[in-house]
């Protein structure tokens, strides 16, 4: 027996060495290979290399609607208007000069750029005439309902358009003239078997991109999927060399490479080892303290054109009373929300159009609690209350002025307030919204209402806010606002109250909407600005939405290899930064 | 001829179970709040914008009428057009099950092989140092927070030595050069090297244990004595006549594990950026991508019922007792 024990032993022993043997020759191998690997990967040029949080939904550009298709694809279609950086202003792109309007005719004389598309065929007002056809012809959406404004469109020459309005509009230069335009050549054959099929739109957004042709600073060169996106500079490109707003521009990198990391745990790690030059994403607070202790990393803080903000149901009991509103708005305390939950990165918001937007700001309007302390803000709800005809068994400030703990509200009516939700998308979804939901429960039950903060499936919640209008009140945003402040309309319009539509709070104010239709109609900026800063202060006398803050955009780069990001409100992803960023020398 | 009955029989039962799981992820899908054009928080989208959307997307009819021409399509080998992607799903799926297949089915394989062979030993050696290393240390993996390890794994290997790649199935810079197949190839084993090694820790523990426990079962057996007896050498019936009868049950396992393994692993293929098919499960599902959904499920329901048929002749074929 112990010689057979013996014999195996030694067999084991035999294997064992036979294994290791191998296991070590294989090691080397491999290592020898990545070691070559390596040297291949650094004898390479340079590159910008860009991380992506996701993968571009489509880069065919009626369907890739997303922040991430969105990115690329900014870089090969191009409008004929821009947003300077700096200013904020509408400054030409593709367009030569700003257009010459004509208030009798109502007409916009556009003159065109000499631009080629990358694949060296011109750029004329042909491609300008077709791209609002396939705007009609497929009413694609986001383009279509802003571009049936145009009664007519109308080519005086290869580089001269004329667009003749219906109406006066407002909007006309930040929504019409900014929509990218597209290559006639590229799309005429597409569209026209797209408008055979059943389903027109859907057809035309099916159609597979490979090369699209683009008059931007780049062009896509190789797109693999689920790995990397290769972009080189577009040869043919109209404004290398010019001076637009105060950029001049390149592009001065050849290669862009961008590639996906899935988690930004493993994004940041991948900057900080310089595998990537920058992340193109919104990084958490909790990555800066570890970002900015490394001299090769510069982080960068912008504001945002977002706005962040507490809903209220105005169609039911108990928010249709906009005494309550008041007062839950001046309990809420934005200063806390700023330097507890965002640990500063941001601030409070008071008017529903972001102070970075600073031609249409308003920084005059009413601002609750403002400057006073918790148990002001209590006192002064408090009164607001009483004055309207609420009551307490036990009121939340006792005799002697002290904040006490309260009974259950009771209604004018002298009925009990019902306890009710305040929805939050979850906290692994958007940890500030959670969070600010719950600090915003607690403050509440300090007057005596009976709140519930609670997290609901981003879905879910959109589905019972915009599409059922089944809720009480709720926390959401918008973390891209558009820089004309139009929305005000589309938030709060009477007519956009049902479902699906904006107007989410259910808020009616004919005054309101008087004057939201008078300012689409005004060309005049400086009468327009009138009316949208009077349009703010009616939101924030009436409070169908409670602003609450704004939070920085946090990005960061690598700064070995590559220099000159442009900083703008939403951050230093844009394409005016790939347009100039440099290699470092 | 029973047998080949017993088969022809479960093959009818896997068709009308396919059946049922298919009509029951349609309506589950259609019956969960909201819908694909719902999550699109963009005021530039009027709700004409929205309407045109939803008719586009054919989500306008009843959903009995859309459950008719689902089932028309699926039995023409059509599996639709992703909502989110606006390509084929089966082109999608395939693009994705290549990359799932080599890595999860990869890591499967090689954590059962070697989880039966170190539980093989652990128990032959049973009560000894060696056995109580293997059963903490297969316990440990066998409870190890995938997504913590993971990150531990890519920020000792990959960040701090810089061994490994930081996630990714390929370098770019290499593959847009003039790089060759064989540089190409090794490149992507060097990615896949990390979460391989991630997903066979995890793996291995389970096998080891269960392999361990049902050969210990067996030692226990009269046919062992009398083995024994028979004066056979310690090799033949450990490995002739313990470990053959062990294994049943871990086929079952592997067998299940392997059709699972098509499924991917959403959290794993996130954080090693693995463009496998978990993540695309997990997209299509947040999105409200209804077509991509269903066929990711329909793909791992009927790869799972398949599995059981196939471990269930395997059963036959390795133990001649069973009879069908």
């Amino acid at each position: 027996m112990s010689e057979k024990k013996g014999e195996m032993g030694n067999q084991l022993k035999w294997r064992a060495d036979a294994c290791l043997k191998f296991i070590l020759i294989t090691g080397i191998l491999i290592a020898v290979s990545f070691g070559f690997i390596s040297c291949q990967k650094y004898q390479e040029q340079t590159f910008l290399k860009i991380g992506l949080p996701e993968e571009p939904r489509s880069l065919n550009l009626w369907l890739g609607t997303d922040a991430n298709s969105r990115k690329i694809l900014s870089l090969i279609y191009q409008p004929l208007y821009h947003r300077d950086p700096q200013t904020l202003e509408i400054i030409p792109w593709l367009a030569r000069e700003n257009p010459v309007f004509d208030k009798q005719a109502l007409t916009y004389t556009v003159k065109l750029r000499k631009a080629k598309w990358s694949d060296g065929s011109d750029f004329t007002s042909q491609d300008v005439l077709f791209t609002k056809q396939l705007f009609f012809d497929f009413k694609i959406p986001r383009y279509y309902s802003k571009w049936k404004i145009i009664k007519k469109l109308e080519a005086l020459d290869d580089h001269t358009i004329v667009f003749h309005l219906k109406k006066p509009s407002a909007i006309f230069m930040s929504r019409v003239m900014t929509a990218p335009i597209v290559s006639r050549k590229e799309w005429e054959n597409v569209a026209r078997e797209a408008l055979t099929k059943e389903k027109p739109l859907r057809s035309l957004q099916s159609h597979s991109v490979e090369m699209p042709l683009g008059t931007g600073p780049f062009t896509l060169t190789e797109y693999k999927k689920g790995a990397y996106i290769h972009m080189q500079e577009n040869q043919y490109f109209f404004g290398r060399g010019l001076k637009i707003g105060n950029s001049l521009l390149g592009p001065y990198v050849k290669d862009i490479l961008f590639s996906i990391y899935g988690t930004s745990d493993v994004a940041i790690l991948a900057l900080k080892k310089g595998d990537i030059d920058f992340y193109w994403w919104d990084i958490q607070p909790g990555y800066i303290k570890d970002l900015k202790i490394q001299a090769n990393i510069d982080v960068y803080f912008n504001k945002k054109s977002a706005l962040y903000y507490l809903g209220f149901n105005l169609r039911k009991p108990p928010f249709d009373d906009k005494v309550l509103r008041q007062a839950i708005a001046t309990v809420v305390d934005k200063d806390f929300i700023l330097t507890r939950i965002l640990q500063n990165f941001g601030t409070p918001m008071h008017s529903v159009v972001p102070s970075g937007n600073h031609f249409w700001h308003n920084p005059d309007v009413r601002k609750y609690g403002q400057g006073k302390d918790h148990d002001q803000r209590i006192k002064i709800s408090y009164e607001m209350l009483t004055k309207a005809g609420y009551s307490w068994d036990i009121p939340p400030v006792d005799r002697d002025g002290k904040i006490v703990s309260p009974s259950d509200i009771r209604l004018p009516t002298g009925e009990k307030m019902e306890k009710f939700v305040i929805l939050t998308p979850p906290a692994d979804y958007d940890p500030k919204r959670a969070f600010t939901g719950i600090m915003i429960q607690e403050w509440l039950r300090e007057l005596g209402l009976q709140a519930f903060a609670r997290p609901m499936a981003f879905n879910s919640l959109l589905d019972t806010v915009k599409g059922k209008h089944e809720f009480d009140a709720f926390v959401l945003g918008y973390g891209k606002l558009n820089l004309d402040p139009d929305y005000l309309r589309a938030f709060f319009y009477s007519k956009n109250d049902k479902p699906r539509g904006w107007n989410m709070s259910g808020y009616h104010n004919p005054e309101f909407d008087r004057i939201a239709d008078i300012q689409r109609t005004l060309i005049d900026r400086e009468k327009r600005k009138e009316i949208i800063l009077q349009m703010q202060e009616i939101l924030l006398e009436d409070i169908p939405y409670l602003p609450l803050y704004n939070p920085h955009i946090i990005e960061a780069v690598f700064n070995e290899r590559f220099k000159g990001w442009v900083a703008k409100v939403d951050g230093i992803g844009n394409m005016w930064s790939l347009c100039v960023v440099k290699p470092v020398e | 001829m029973r047998n080949q009955i017993y088969i022809f029989g479960k093959l009818i039962e896997i068709v009308i179970i396919f059946f049922v799981i298919l009509t029951a992820l349609f309506f589950l899908f259609r019956l969960s709040p909201g819908d694909p054009i719902s999550k699109m928080v963009d005021p530039m989208l009027t709700p004409e914008d929205m309407r045109h959307l939803i008719e586009q997307l054919g989500l306008d009819k009843p959903v009995w009428e859309q459950y008719l021409i689902y089932l028309k399509n699926f039995i023409t080998g059509n599996l639709g057009v992703s909502f989110h992607y606006g390509e084929p799903v089966f082109d999608i799926i395939k693009e994705r099950l290549g990359w799932t297949i080599l890595l999860f089915t990869t890591s499967t394989i090689l954590a059962a092989l070697a989880g039966v062979y170190l539980g093989k030993i652990a128990a032959w050696n049973k009560g000894s140092r060696l056995d109580n290393v293997m059963s903490i240390s297969a316990l440990v993996c066998y409870t190890l927070f995938i997504p913590w390890f993971a990150l531990l794994m890519l920020w000792i290997l990959g960040f701090k030595t810089g061994i490994f790649p930081l996630g990714g199935i390929l370098t770019p810079e290499l593959w847009v050069g003039k790089s060759s197949v064989f540089i190409r190839t090794m490149d992507v084993i060097h990615h896949m090297i990390l979460p391989l090694m991630t997903l066979f820790v995890i793996n291995l523990g389970s096998y080891l244990l269960l392999m361990r426990s049902s050969m210990l079962s067996v030692l226990r057996e009269d046919y062992i004595i009398t083995a024994r007896a028979k004066g056979l050498s310690e090799k033949v019936i450990r490995n002739k006549h313990a470990a053959k009868n062990a294994a049943l049950p871990v086929i079952t396992s592997v067998g299940l594990s392997l059709a699972f393994s098509i499924n991917g692993g959403a959290l794993t293929e996130q954080i090693f950026t693995w463009p496998g098919i978990g993540r695309e499960l997990i997209f299509a599902v947040s999105n409200n991508d209804y077509p991509l959904a269903q066929a990711c499920f329909l793909l791992i329901a009927l790869v799972v019922l398949l599995a059981n048929l196939i471990v269930d002749i395997l059963y036959a074929y390795l133990d001649p007792r069973i009879r069908y």
